[in-house]
């Protein structure tokens, strides 16, 4: 128990719609005791867990709720019912830049960015060197990021959350994007943190060739339950035939 | 009360995030403007011309007060302190709804959404005294020791302020329809609250009305510590305080009751 990190117990998660969009449509559907919310379940009695150390690929076709798990990790939502437990501190790398104010420098950037991922001000500063460095835009730290371009946003946003050292690394889909070189690199940051056993990192993403690579477990989820859990391959090759059976 | 010192535990672990998020209010609110942070002192002082005009000369509001303090500063100790509760409580009410990629995204405690907002708000009123400060300064206005009331005052409307934005933006985040209903609210309560007449003009019998409002208290509260030179009424000031502590415990409770469905509905 003590090396798990991640527990998910049970978990249910069910997102809820209003059916009627305006209060005119609303009132009659209440008087009348018809349904006024509509549910969707995103994720229907989930059980696993992860350990200290592991590097998790989390695969399924869209809606299929890989990206509400990582929600869920990161605290961000609750379950319906259902335990998640989380062991550690744990760092979001889902859609860099959430916090950047395109009205401050890069360096201010830096240090808000820093407090939302919630590292001190003198672990900012400790790190402050090498995330310029790592972002390779210098020259432009002391300029408003309204005016970066938007690779320049992303780097800079990929260097202050990769210098969090996170006990839990949540990783969605933001390898995508960027140019090859930076892309390389950050893997190559990954790497390193792969190699470190007190770090676990779960990593979403639809591309196989990453995940095949990068994964030494791969969870495959479809209609909101767990398919497989398994080494890569066999996870990616259920999720292939899958894929196949849908198309035809 | 536990809840409360739950969460204010929690706040002061993330102090850094809440001093970076005031400062990020801060700085970035004026930029790109010429007269920038400015504004600040220039927006109350415009109010305050303008409402002083239509007050004192076309109105003739009396201010009841000895000697012989202006409308112009009869107002202002109160417009200050009414625009912070008023700013405070609409910014901190779209707080949450204007950070819904944070809240998507990132664990933080989310009352530092709303505690920024304040805080910053109250920056601009600290700039926007200063015009008071020289005011008093020219027309000479007499203070004595009791003006040190202003303190616990500002923590009662302070702790009043917080309650009631914590409220408002769970709620807003939810149904939108609170922000407009907000700016329905406000437009009124300052015409319940004594800011632009003397609050001894009101007739006996609404008075209770006005114990009842804590920002009427605090308002009068103001007036008199730092214009009258007097000590503030105790008794109202304790059913203030009182009333404060009751509603920031009912908005943190529901503020937390709603926080786990707060991803889910942005």
């Amino acid at each position: 128990m003590e090396n798990t990190v991640i527990k998910f117990e049970n978990v249910s998660k069910v997102f809820s719609f209003q059916n009627q969009k305006t209060f005119k449509e609303f009132l009659p559907a209440l008087i009348k005791g018809e349904k006024t919310t509509n549910g969707f379940t995103a994720l229907d009695k989930l059980n696993f867990e992860i350990k200290k150390g592991e590097v998790v690929g989390i695969i399924g076709p869209n809606g299929s709720g890989k990206s509400t798990i990582l929600k869920l990790i990161a605290g961000v939502m609750w379950p319906n019912s259902g335990k998640v437990h989380v062991h550690g501190k744990v760092s979001p790398l889902i859609e860099l830049g959430a916090g950047m104010h395109p009205e401050l420098t890069g360096r201010e950037n830096i240090y808000l960015n820093g407090a939302i991922l919630g590292l001190k001000r003198k672990e900012i500063e400790k790190n402050l060197e090498a995330i310029i460095d790592f972002s390779e835009i210098r020259e432009f730290i002391d300029q408003p990021v309204k005016h970066y371009s938007s690779g320049m946003y992303m780097r800079l946003a990929f260097s202050i959350a990769i210098h969090v050292h996170p006990e839990i690394l949540l990783v969605d889909e933001i390898l995508a994007v960027g140019d090859s070189d930076f892309q390389a690199k950050c893997f190559k940051k990954m790497e390193d943190y792969k190699k470190d056993n007190n770090i676990t990192i779960v990593f979403v993403s639809h591309n196989m060739l990453q995940i095949e690579s990068f994964c030494k477990r791969v969870i495959y989820l479809n209609h909101h339950q767990v398919v497989s859990d398994n080494i890569p391959k066999i996870s990616i090759n259920k999720y292939k035939i899958d894929n196949l059976k849908t198309i035809k | 009360m536990l809840p409360l010192f739950k969460e204010i535990k929690d706040v002061i672990k993330w102090h850094e995030l809440l001093w970076q998020m005031v400062g990020r209010e801060v700085k970035t609110r004026y930029k790109q403007s010429i007269l920038g942070y400015f504004w600040v002192i220039l927006n109350p002082l415009a109010q305050m011309i303008v409402m002083s005009f239509a007050f004192s000369i076309i109105l003739r509001i009396p201010t009841n007060a000895a000697g012989n303090i202006p409308y112009s500063i009869f107002l202002f100790v109160a417009l200050l302190p009414w625009n912070l509760f008023s700013n405070s409580l609409s910014s901190a009410t779209a707080s949450l709804v204007g950070s819904s990629s944070l809240i998507t995204k990132v664990y933080f405690p989310r009352t530092i959404l709303v505690l920024s907002t304040i805080l910053a708000k109250i920056v601009d009123f600290l700039f926007a005294s200063i015009i008071l400060i020289i005011y008093m300064i020219i027309y000479q206005v007499p203070i004595n020791i009791n003006i040190l009331w202003i303190i616990p005052i500002f923590i009662i409307q302070q702790i009043f302020t917080i309650g009631l934005s914590l409220f408002f933006a769970a709620a807003n985040l939810l149904y939108r329809d609170i922000q407009y209903l907000l700016t329905l609210i406000l437009l009124l309560w300052m015409y319940i609250t004594p800011v632009i007449y003397p609050a001894d003009l009101v007739p006996e019998k609404y008075r209770i009305v006005f114990q009842l409002n804590p920002m009427a208290v605090i308002v009068n509260a103001y007036r008199q510590t730092i214009l009258g030179g007097g000590a503030p009424n105790y008794s109202s000031l304790l059913i203030a305080c009182l009333l404060s502590i009751f509603v920031l415990l009912l908005g943190l409770s529901y503020f937390k009751s709603r926080e786990k469905i707060f991803a889910d509905n942005i």
